[in-house]
């Protein structure tokens, strides 16, 4: 990375006819449009991080209140109280069978993804390649295209309302084991698996020993890309897990908007959830995976790339 | 490419290899038959039958004349022509620019700031932008006027729709494809960047001659990708409709009618799965499609 | 290569049998839902669990009354939860019930409606699962209670001769008013569309900015106006759907509302948006609407919050030389599950929602059930709130008792979704009704169609 990076540098920068007009107003452009698209994928961002600290009022900018000013803390206390208050805390039901459907369906794709990836890169079997392709395929294909057939299916073997419904279909990801596939074949050398067969070592052995210690980045990529599809999937548990006790905090938050005045007609002020109190409800059904996407930057950018290409 | 190196080694070795070959393979193989092929070849035999009984092209001849099939069709596809195009043009240009941009810890800012929407997708960053299209609560409702917009109902009119769900799905997902491209473009060769500029090439021209080409495949994976994914649109269009209480029609896109054709007033499973698998085919198409001619993926 | 061959059987039979052996825990896993029946209630009841808790769901208007029967019955165990109560025929009742039937668990115990016409699947089987709302008169709720309701208002929920569900509400539609505007600015109340439309006409050339109505929400433009005014446009008959957008009653309203919305004093925002009170509040001189807006608007502190004198209820407005008809704005339903654990709580409930002791405070409209509705019309008449104590009885009775019989109240598809799809957005963008009418008349009849009428 770094090695482009300043060759890169080099580039642009060195420039003799730098200060040509033209290049002037190229750049200018430039930066506008650059200025401008991080406004437009930031600006939403810190908006809905200020709003749960103020009032319906405040939100609304009925008194004038600048969009990007800070409410208070003591109001961002009361949206708290009245969300997590309500029903019960069901939010936090939510968030728990968030955790329960990603974090299992995690372990089971991690258990089942890597050892497959390995198989496809460092064995050689009769069904490997149509395997692979088969991988390739259903990779490409987007998940929400099976979910009905996959609801039809499970809902012959009454798997429907039951946590696998949801744990069972996310374990299945075949961009991870194409990712690990793609990981073994490149970055560990068939020579280095060799000496320690060579040296008595068996097939598990390999694999456990020597393989998987070097593995540890793809695990992390595929965990990584898993959790985070898992745990932002909206139409598969909608479908597979309809009671309100057993929905993610996906769903759940698709829900809450029953409850805001504005956006539903019968609705009156006894039970209700405030706009503010959406937000917030919005912060915290993705502060899992934001908190992930914020500490893991580099990592996820270069794992993104090694996604992407082959190398 | 490693058969002819197996072959050479001994017998209970090769023995031993495919034997894990298909150990390590086999949970994921089941998954894969179960979460993949099997749904497939039962929404397919569910298309064909009608209370178990074989009744050909029945079900797709009904969905063809259900009057909520074409609008759908329609909605979906000038949404995915829209996404698509300006997928392409923005995610390329921005990430030439970001590119081009000599600082580096302001080129990785920009690259991560992008990115950070991504945490969004799904219902979230459907319920960020009710919040953000509604002018009685935006921040900026000042530019929803500049519109002529000044209740939600006119911002969500439904000729609007394809450029909001393009907004929308742009705002959480161009930040990882700009990082893509990014990372394509760092992998063309100094050298070649070198000759285009001993030649006078300017950052235009070498973007329309040299790096753009480059990009070729990927810009195909990523048309691919966002083609496949825009036709299955759902959560958008089925927050929008009860946010803004069927304005935007709860049958607006292909899988929300097959969701209702399946649990709604119909509760016509067989339908509902022909629908499915008429969206499977178009995926599948240009799954295939890629992964054949694409010539981005290892197959080997 | 040939070491390859020789093992491939073996292997492909082994991954064969691992499929097979999946397969087999899948179905393993769902076998074990054989519960025991209990034919006692003249359906298959599940084996009933004393005491074991009922879940409710309700929109938000309803939570009140379930939160008033936790503390007057804190022996049942109760989980309220919320949804969109239906509302605007968002099929989000039907749908999520198709659901649990496919999951085979998870059904609530009670569910709340606002709309009139969900018999017509909740009382039948779907897809090989028994019908979801459970019938209630043969055992779960006694005849002798069920005997207690307005003539007719069970009408909606009963198929085959049996009940499936209890009324809320009446929701015939009068002519609500602002006795003291009217006063103050001098005006006669209007009884007839006519004298309404020509009221309009004043009031925009003498006091721009108040209004007659709003026709920002389909129950207010479809259920309240072109019901009330008797247009045919959704009407059914035996298996055949027809919209007469061309009739006579049909033209005239549509023309009145255009130009009732065109001078002004016909709003485009709805009534429970926030949009509504900020500009109408203390402008509203008037508004025909069902009588669950005593509660839900004009004594709504979040909406007119009107001090008590100020506002009446009149007859409901009728075309000139033609008899008193009007429309009927929902009136919501509660529904038992067939699939509850706790039958007798399910009907302890129903009975207490309708007609327990708290029912003549928290039911915003006219009751539907006789004893609670007659106790709700004389509190209201003594209460003082309303501006014509005298007359008001009179008024909502002649509502109730005359409500058109021409709309398809029970057809299986909403009148509402149409408005919201296809008139409000036009009128948002500064179009008229007229100009959308094919497309409202298509959109019914293609509706009609997929729902299994035949559209004449």
């Amino acid at each position: 990375m770094s090695a482009t990076e300043s060759s890169k540098a080099a580039r642009l920068g060195a420039d003799p006819t730098g200060f040509a007009p033209g290049r002037w107003v190229g750049r200018v452009l430039a930066g506008a449009v650059i200025v401008f698209f991080t406004l437009f994928f930031v600006f939403p961002l810190v908006w809905l991080l200020l709003a749960p600290t103020k009032s319906t009022t405040q939100l609304n900018g009925l008194d004038g209140e600048h969009p990007l000013s800070f409410g208070s803390f003591d109001q961002l206390a009361e949206n708290w109280n009245a969300l997590v208050g309500f029903q019960d805390g069901i939010i936090w039901t939510w968030l728990g069978n968030s955790v329960l459907y990603s974090g299992a369906a995690l372990v089971l794709t991690l258990i089942v993804t890597i050892p497959a990836g390995y198989a496809l890169a460092m064995t050689s079997f009769r069904l490997r390649r149509p395997l692979l392709v088969a991988t390739l395929m259903v990779m490409l294909i987007p998940n929400t295209a099976l979910v009905l057939p996959i609801f039809l299916e499970l809902s012959v073997v009454r798997l429907i309302g039951s946590p696998l419904a949801v744990i069972l279909p996310f374990s299945f990801f075949p961009f991870g084991v194409y990712l690990a596939y793609i990981y073994f074949s490149t970055s560990v050398s068939r020579d280095l698996l060799d000496a320690a067969r060579i040296d008595g070592a068996g097939e598990f052995k390999v694999f456990w020993r020597i393989a998987m210690p070097l593995a540890t980045p793809v695990i992390a990529l595929v965990g990584f890309f898993n959790f985070v599809t898992n745990w932002n999937n909206y139409f598969l548990p909608f479908v597979m897990e309809p009671g309100s006790r057993k929905m993610p905090v996906q769903v759940g938050l698709a829900e809450l908007i029953s409850n805001v005045p504005l956006f539903n007609p019968t609705t009156v002020s006894s039970i209700t959830i405030s706009l503010p109190q959406l937000a917030l409800a919005t912060l915290i059904a993705v502060a899992p995976v934001l908190v992930i996407f914020l500490f893991s930057q580099r990592f996820l950018v270069s794992g993104l790339l090694a996604g992407a290409t082959k190398e | 490419m490693g058969r002819q190196r197996v072959a050479k080694r001994p017998r209970s070795r090769n023995r031993a290899q495919t034997l894990i070959g298909y150990l390590f393979s086999s949970g994921y193989g089941v998954l894969l038959l179960v979460f993949g092929v099997l749904p497939m070849a039962y929404a397919l035999y569910l298309s064909l039958t009608k209370a178990g009984q074989f009744v050909g092209l029945d079900n797709f001849v009904k969905i063809l004349g259900d009057f909520r099939f074409f609008p759908a069709v329609q909605h979906v596809a000038i949404f995915v022509a829209i996404w698509v195009v300006s997928l392409i043009v923005l995610v390329v240009v921005l990430a030439l620019i970001v590119h081009a941009v000599r600082v580096r810890w302001l080129s990785s800012t920009t690259r991560f700031l992008f990115y950070i929407p991504g945490a969004f997708a799904g219902s979230a960053g459907v319920m960020l932008w009710l919040f953000l299209l509604d002018p009685s609560v935006s921040p900026v409702s000042v530019v929803l006027g500049q519109f002529g917009f000044t209740s939600f109902i006119q911002t969500v009119a439904q000729p609007n729709l394809p450029v909001i769900f393009t907004v929308i799905a742009f705002w959480t997902g161009a930040g990882g494809w700009i990082i893509i491209m990014f990372g394509a473009l760092n992998n063309i060769s100094q050298e070649i960047m070198e000759a285009a500029r001993i030649d006078g090439a300017g950052p235009i021209k070498t973007a329309w001659y040299i790096q753009i080409p480059l990009l070729r495949k990927w810009i195909a994976y990523m048309a691919v990708i966002s083609l496949a994914f825009g036709s299955q649109l759902f959560v958008e269009p089925k927050i929008l409709s009860l946010a803004s209480r069927g304005v935007v029609p709860k049958d607006y896109s292909l899988n929300q009618l097959a969701y209702l054709i399946a649990f709604g007033p119909q509760g016509d499973f067989n339908g509902s799965a022909a629908i499915s698998i008429l969206l499977l085919v178009v995926a599948m198409a240009l799954a295939a499609f890629f992964v054949f001619k694409g010539g981005l993926f290892e197959r080997d | 290569m040939s070491a390859q061959h020789h093992r491939l059987p073996r292997i492909r039979r082994a991954m064969s049998l691992t499929a097979a052996a999946a397969t087999v825990v899948l179905l393993a896993a769902g076998c074990s839902g054989g519960t025991g029946t209990d034919d006692s209630y003249g359906f298959p009841a599940v084996e009933q669990v004393p005491d074991s808790p009922i879940t409710i769901w309700v929109d938000a208007d309803r939570t009140a009354i379930v939160e008033a029967f936790q503390e007057d019955h804190p022996e049942i165990p109760v989980n309220i939860e919320t949804y969109d109560g239906n509302s605007g025929g968002s099929d989000s009742f039907h749908t999520k019930i198709s659901l649990f039937d496919q999951a085979g668990e998870g059904w609530p115990d009670v569910v709340w409606s606002t709309q009139v016409n969900d018999a017509s699947w909740a009382a039948r089987e779907q897809n090989g699962v028994q019908a979801f709302a459970a019938a209630l008169d043969q055992g779960v709720i006694d005849q002798e209670w069920l005997d207690g309701y307005t003539a007719n208002a069970l009408d909606p929920v009963t198929v085959d001769g049996h009940v499936y569900g209890v009324r809320d509400n009446l929701a015939p539609v009068v002519f609500w008013y602002n006795k003291a505007l009217f006063d103050e600015f001098g005006y006669e109340i209007p009884e007839t569309w006519e004298d309404y439309q020509a009221l309009g006409d004043k009031l925009a050339a003498e006091h721009p900015g108040y209004i007659l109505g709003s026709i920002g929400d389909p129950f207010t433009a479809v259920l309240t106006n072109m019901w009330s005014a008797q247009a045919p446009i959704y009407t059914v008959d035996g298996d055949t759907f027809s919209a007469d957008f061309s009739d006579d009653h049909t033209t005239r309203m549509i023309d009145l509302m255009d130009h009732m919305f065109a001078n002004g004093t016909l709003a485009i925002e709805g009534l429970f948006t926030a949009d509504f009170p900020a500009a109408y509040k203390d402008k509203v001189l008037g508004i025909p609407g069902p009588t669950w807006f005593t509660g839900a608007i004009i004594q709504n502190p979040d909406i007119l919050d009107a001090p008590a004198g100020t506002w009446g209820a009149g007859y409901p407005l009728h075309w000139e030389g033609e008899d008193i008809a009007t429309g009927n704005v929902g009136g919501g339903f509660w529904y038992g599950s067939s699939h509850s654990k706790n039958l007798e709580a399910v009907g302890a409930f129903l009975q207490y929602a309708v007609s327990g002791p708290r029912s003549v405070e928290l039911i915003t409209g006219l009751p539907a059930y006789e004893s609670t509705a007659s106790e709700w019309l004389d509190v209201q008449a003594s209460s003082g709130y309303w501006a014509n104590s005298d007359t008001f009885k009179d008024v909502v009775s002649t509502g109730a008792s005359n409500i058109w019989q021409g709309w398809g109240a029970t057809l299986a598809f909403s009148s509402e979704p149409a408005w919201a799809e296809i008139v409000a957005p036009a009128l948002a963008s500064g179009g008229t009704i007229a100009s959308v009418v094919d497309e409202w008349q298509t959109k019914y009849e293609n509706d009609a169609q997929v729902n299994g009428y035949t559209v004449k």
